[in-house]
């Protein structure tokens, strides 16, 4: 398929969104995590623009909806490996928008304390094994996670982010092979932003990676990546099937990189066309407009949350702005481990958890839903 | 590689236990399936050997009849060791007539490869002197610090590392040695210049300050009485000069143990090396003589000797870090001293400049008090007058004065790689006046013998 | 032969209760390690390929599977990268995987999950990463290039990596048990060539060495061979056949180096020797004269030697390959050159 052409995409699978099982509350926080992935990027490119960032500096804009919505499927107990375009789905498991700020500063506020930078982080306390340079090592990590799952019988889900080059590389292969082999519970989160850095998706792969899936014994979903819902149901299928033994799924999000690969990229081997229709197609605006049209909000309620946001953000900057440098004594720090520690679990905002515990501990039984 | 048993003039062969995978050691006979006396093709299978892998039919390495079997079954044996011998001679049909008595198989006994002996090894103390390295000088870091931490000299110590080096169980051992020796002295040496006689050392007296040395003819007996002189005679008073330099002569005469060594030193580099410099330099303002060279060769010694730079003070040893080096200078009546401070640091043309400036401004009278103060080593040359011996006067409170006789042209034996011939090489003795408090002959001849390695080795382009 | 047990250091050997000893072959000593850490610790599983089934190339995990379920002894696709950093995913959720590499030689073909996903975790995220890297190495019978290869260097240089070499059958037990327990990433070099040439008395049932403590394998006063893995058997012969007075140090952890240890040596005897049978340039060889010359200059009485591989892949014909290997001559004169010195 012509992977440039978004309207092609919006053809190719329209889903039909019945009973998705989102409440009112849940519409809200899923605007509202959208709306401060993309606040506090903006905010981390002016405090960049300033030589406040050393180092580079990358954003996930316009592709919100994919890592927000993945993520508010999860479990307390699930566990995520985050690429560096998916700082909504952080958000959602409990990173706060000042450790994300402080940690691009380099500064002790920061998830890592100034030992990575950028979007190379993860906070462990919250179920998070933050990223490596090299594409697509983290989903290996991700199935090995999912293996332990499989092996002590525990109805827990792996999901793992990566873009569409990814799938160019031997890794890749490797994992959804594993995946495939043992059934295990992983959920692969393909962002088919358009690029690749520079490169567009005909020098990426002959055959889209979605219609891969099934040569590794699984199914592939195709969905629009800018549509927050449709992102959601998608995961929260594959998330239920993997929860109940049915193994792995690949969900290939459709969506478009809305700036360069990083600062430094000023993306001119991007069609203008293409860019203007993918701005028309906004994730944010389009949710606004849906929460209006279709869920009952008011216009001053969304922007009231619009507000409320920006408002948080700034105080967030304003807090990583205090955090000290890092003493330099502790580079030295941290290359061996003393003793294990267990990953913590992250929060799951989603109502359906919160009904069977208020704390999001994970420590109820889950209610199966037929497969 | 060492011979195996099946290589040998006689014509059997072996059939050996094989490695049947990376990490297999051993493996065990199950049962044969020839017996002595059987004929055997080539690649037929004679036995069957179970190892922790796999079980295996061992194929014959050759045709030929069976000898002997050397392991039975359930023996489990190491990798490569022969299991049985195969006479690969035998025909087809021939009866073999005994085959537990057959002796294929002891190895004649190899005659040892001949191989060259190494040199005999070197004489225990002196320096290499067949092209081995003389290394006993060289002294590795632990060696330096037990040395420092004890106070050895290391020069007194016998190595016997590869050419000659002190090791470190060598100084070990010297220090037990000296454990016992009363008050810590040096072992006596086994060649001394002259009689040790301790009673003879007086206190002896800081010498005036600016006295000059003189290589004059040496000082001996009382001369008799004046009285005695027979004939006219003529009387004039002795200047200030002449008669400072009588009392230091005699001073210094009384104080120090005199002894003096000579060596012979090759000039032939020396010459050659002027020669490539001398233009150069001299377009540059500087004239570059032998002295010069024998300057810096001394300098360079002395910092290997450094007991040749120091001074006696009562019962200790004052040893200076720097070269100080006197240049004794004739006068129309006299002579003078003028020090080069810390000669180490010059090169060879710094050297001669030095050399050359002092020497300018002692005669023309131009030199400060403070430049003939504080010398700790001084070297004379008078050989400009033909002179070709002389045992100069050591200049106090110095323990030692170098003196350069004329450089002369002799027929001198070269050693080459067909045998020895004869050559013309500039020639000259470097005889050195030392004292006995401070040093003995062995130290003196090592100083020496590096001044000469150095004069006689001099880097000469090609 | 016998292992002399370490003196002078500090920690003494965790064992617990050893019930005894029995004679072991170096492999087996391997197999006993993970048999008894599996039955004690239900997190501990083995991954690699062909170790199901099939007992493991080299026979490691024989019967494994019968007693722990496939699960425990998972066969592998033939993916280093996938073995690897699968590892690391249960690792994080708090299994113990044992990774098998075939030979070491494959390591390569993991080497990116290794070194940049497993060593960094916990630096960068104070993720603790309890995994094992087990890579039969060393070359000696035709093997190629392929299968001999002694690359623990290229883990040495990978800071969040610790990296040990046994050398005896009982340290083989002994380190892959401290190698299981211990909360990082461990690559754990066991020497083909040892697998069944080699044999102890090892305490049976728990039995650990500690990580980064080296062993005096032979006592002396006139130089230390410093060696790891099959050069300490080369070193120790050497001694014995030369009748010299030569200290035989046994490294037996490569990251944590064990510099207390080297350095104590050193400074007794004044003239080392490291030997291995890596290849030369930028190896443990290096790194330990080094730290030697660095640290020891004044009590040297003489210069720092290695005994390595020359910088070449390893051949297959036995005479080039023995040419490039250290033999036991090769040993003895390198030991006689520094006595002499």
């Amino acid at each position: 398929m012509e992977t440039a052409d978004a309207s092609v995409v919006a053809r190719e699978r329209v889903r039909e969104l019945v009973d998705v099982p989102l409440t009112r509350e849940d519409r809200a926080i899923l605007f509202r995590y959208m709306t401060m992935m993309r606040a506090s990027e903006e905010r981390a490119l002016t405090l960049y623009k300033q030589g406040k960032v050393p180092g580079s500096f990358y954003d996930g804009r316009g592709q919100e909806a994919v890592s927000v919505g993945a993520a508010f499927v999860l479990r307390p107990e699930d566990r995520m490996c985050i690429l560096h375009r998916d700082l909504g789905a952080h958000f959602v498991r409990g990173v706060t928008p000042d450790r994300y700020l402080a940690g691009y500063m380099g500064r002790s506020g920061g998830v890592t304390g100034g030992k990575e930078g950028n979007m190379h982080f993860g906070d462990r306390m919250l179920g998070c094994v933050g990223m490596v340079s090299m594409l697509p090592d983290m989903a290996l990590v991700a199935t090995g996670m999912a293996l332990k799952f499989k092996m002590r019988h525990e109805p827990r889900v792996a999901m793992t982010f990566f873009g569409e080059g990814s799938t160019a590389n031997g890794q890749w292969h490797e994992a959804m092979n594993l995946a495939g082999i043992h059934r295990l519970p992983v959920v692969f989160i393909l962002e088919n932003n358009r690029f690749a850095y520079s490169t567009p998706n005909e020098l990426e792969f002959a055959v889209d990676p979605v219609e891969r899936a099934h040569t590794y014994g699984f199914p592939g979903v195709n969905v629009d990546g800018n549509d927050v819902e449709e992102v959601f149901e998608a995961a929260r299928e594959a998330a239920d099937l993997a929860r109940a033994g049915g193994g792995p799924t690949l969900i290939e999000c459709q969506t478009m990189r809305m700036h360069g690969h990083g600062a430094h990229d000023d993306m001119r081997y991007v069609p203008k066309e293409l860019r203007d229709e993918w701005e028309r197609r906004d994730p944010i605006d389009r949710y606004a407009e849906r929460l209006v049209a279709d869920f009952g909000f008011r216009a001053d309620e969304v922007e009231a949350i619009r507000n409320e946001v920006q408002a948080y953000v700034d105080e967030c900057a304003k807090k990583a702005l205090e955090s000290p440098m890092p003493d330099p004594a502790l580079a030295t720090d941290g290359v061996y481990a003393d003793e294990f520690e267990p990953l913590g679990d992250g929060n799951a905002p989603w109502s359906r958890w919160s009904q069977h515990n208020g704390a999001g501990n994970g420590t109820a039984p889950v209610e199966r839903r037929a497969a | 590689m060492s011979s195996s048993p099946t290589e040998q003039a006689t014509t059997a062969v072996d059939v050996v236990m094989p490695q049947m995978g990376v990490s297999v050691a051993e493996g065990t006979i199950v049962e044969w399936r020839k017996r002595p006396g059987d004929w055997i093709e080539a690649d037929e299978p004679v036995c069957d050997v179970t190892t922790d892998k796999i079980d295996v039919e061992i194929p014959a390495p050759a045709s030929g009849r069976m000898q002997e079997i050397l392991v039975e079954p359930g023996t489990t044996v190491a990798v490569g060791t022969p299991l049985a011998r195969i006479d690969a001679e035998a025909k087809p049909g021939e009866a073999h007539p005994d085959e537990h008595a057959a002796n294929g198989g002891q190895p004649a006994a190899e005659a040892p490869p001949p191989r060259t002996e190494a040199a005999p090894p070197q004489a225990e103390q002196a320096p290499a002197p067949n092209g081995e390295e003389d290394r006993s000088r060289f002294y590795s870091p632990v060696v330096r610090r037990i040395a420092d931490k004890h106070g050895v000299d290391l020069e007194q110590v016998k190595g016997t590392g590869i050419g000659g080096r002190v090791r470190k169980k060598d100084v070990l051992a010297y220090i037990e040695g000296q454990e016992g020796a009363p008050e810590g002295r040096p072992e006596p040496l086994l060649h001394i210049e002259s009689p040790y006689r301790p009673d003879e050392a007086d206190a002896p007296q800081p010498s005036e300050a600016g006295t000059e040395a003189a290589p004059a003819a040496p000082a001996g007996a009382p001369p008799p009485g004046v009285g005695e002189l027979v004939g006219p005679t003529r009387r004039e008073p002795m200047s200030v000069m002449r008669q400072a330099i009588a009392r230091h002569m005699t001073g210094s005469r009384r104080t120090a143990a005199h002894c003096t060594t000579i060596v012979e030193a090759d000039f032939a580099r020396v010459a050659a090396r002027r020669g490539e410099l001398r233009d150069a330099m001299k377009r540059r303002g500087v004239s570059l003589t032998y002295l010069a060279f024998v300057a810096r060769a001394t300098v360079e010694a002395l910092q290997e000797h450094p007991r040749l730079n120091a001074s006696v003070d009562g019962d200790e040893l004052v040893y200076h870090d720097d070269v100080n080096l006197g240049i004794a200078v004739a006068l129309d009546d006299g002579l003078i001293v003028p020090v080069i401070r810390r000669a180490q640091r010059l090169s060879l043309e710094g050297m001669a400049a030095a050399i050359s400036d002092v020497a300018e401004r002692a005669r023309a009278g131009k030199l400060d008090p403070d430049e003939v103060h504080g010398g700790t080593f001084t070297i004379t040359n008078p050989g400009q007058f033909g002179a070709v011996l002389a045992t100069p006067i050591i200049n106090q409170p110095q323990v030692a004065i170098l003196d350069l006789e004329a450089i002369v042209k002799r027929p001198v034996v070269v050693e080459g790689e067909d045998g020895d011939s004869i050559a013309i090489h500039p020639m000259t003795y470097l005889c050195m006046s030392w004292d006995h408090r401070a040093l003995d002959g062995a130290d003196a001849a090592r100083f020496l013998a590096k001044v000469k390695a150095r004069l006689e080795t001099w880097e000469v382009s090609r | 032969m016998s292992a002399v047990e370490a003196t002078g250091t500090a920690a003494a050997e965790l064992a617990s209760a050893p019930s005894g000893t029995r004679e072991m072959t170096y492999l087996e000593a391997i197999s006993d390690a993970l048999r008894t850490e599996m039955r004690r610790d239900e997190s501990v599983f083995c991954i690699g390929e062909d170790i199901g089934a099939f007992g493991g190339a080299f026979k490691v995990t024989d019967g494994f599977v019968e007693e722990f379920g496939a699960d425990r002894c998972l066969d592998a696709p033939l993916a280093e990268n996938a073995i690897i950093g699968t590892a690391v995913g249960a690792a994080v959720e708090g299994l113990k995987p044992v990774c098998e590499m075939q030979f070491a030689d494959f390591i390569s073909c993991g080497f990116d999950q290794l070194v940049n996903v497993a060593a960094k975790l916990h630096y960068r995220q104070g993720i603790a990463v309890p995994m094992v890297v087990r890579l039969p190495s060393g070359g000696g019978f035709s093997g190629g290039p392929f299968h001999s290869q002694n690359p623990e260097a290229w883990f040495v240089q990978a800071p969040g990596l610790k990296v040990v070499a046994p050398a005896t059958a009982s340290d083989a037990k002994g380190l892959l048990v401290s190698a299981i327990r211990d909360p990082n990433p461990v690559c754990y070099l066991e020497h083909k060539g040892l697998y069944r040439h080699i044999k102890d008395e090892v305490p049976e049932g728990e039995h650990a060495v500690p990580i980064g403590e080296a062993r005096i394998a032979r006592a002396g006063e006139e130089m230390t061979v410093v060696a790891y893995g099959s050069s300490v058997h080369l070193a120790l012969r050497a001694g014995e056949e030369l009748d010299e007075d030569i200290e035989v140090l046994d490294l037996r952890t490569l990251a944590p180096l064990d510099r207390q240890s080297i350095l104590t040596s050193a400074r007794k005897t004044g003239k080392v020797l490291v030997a291995h049978e890596a290849t030369r340039s930028a190896g443990i060889g290096a790194e330990v004269a080094a730290l030697v010359t660095e640290e020891a200059f004044e009590e040297l009485d003489a210069p720092v030697r290695r005994l390595t591989a020359p910088d070449v892949p390893i051949p297959f014909s036995p005479p080039l390959e023995q040419s490039v290997l250290p033999q036991l001559d090769d040993m003895k004169e390198a030991c006689r050159e520094l006595l002499a010195y």
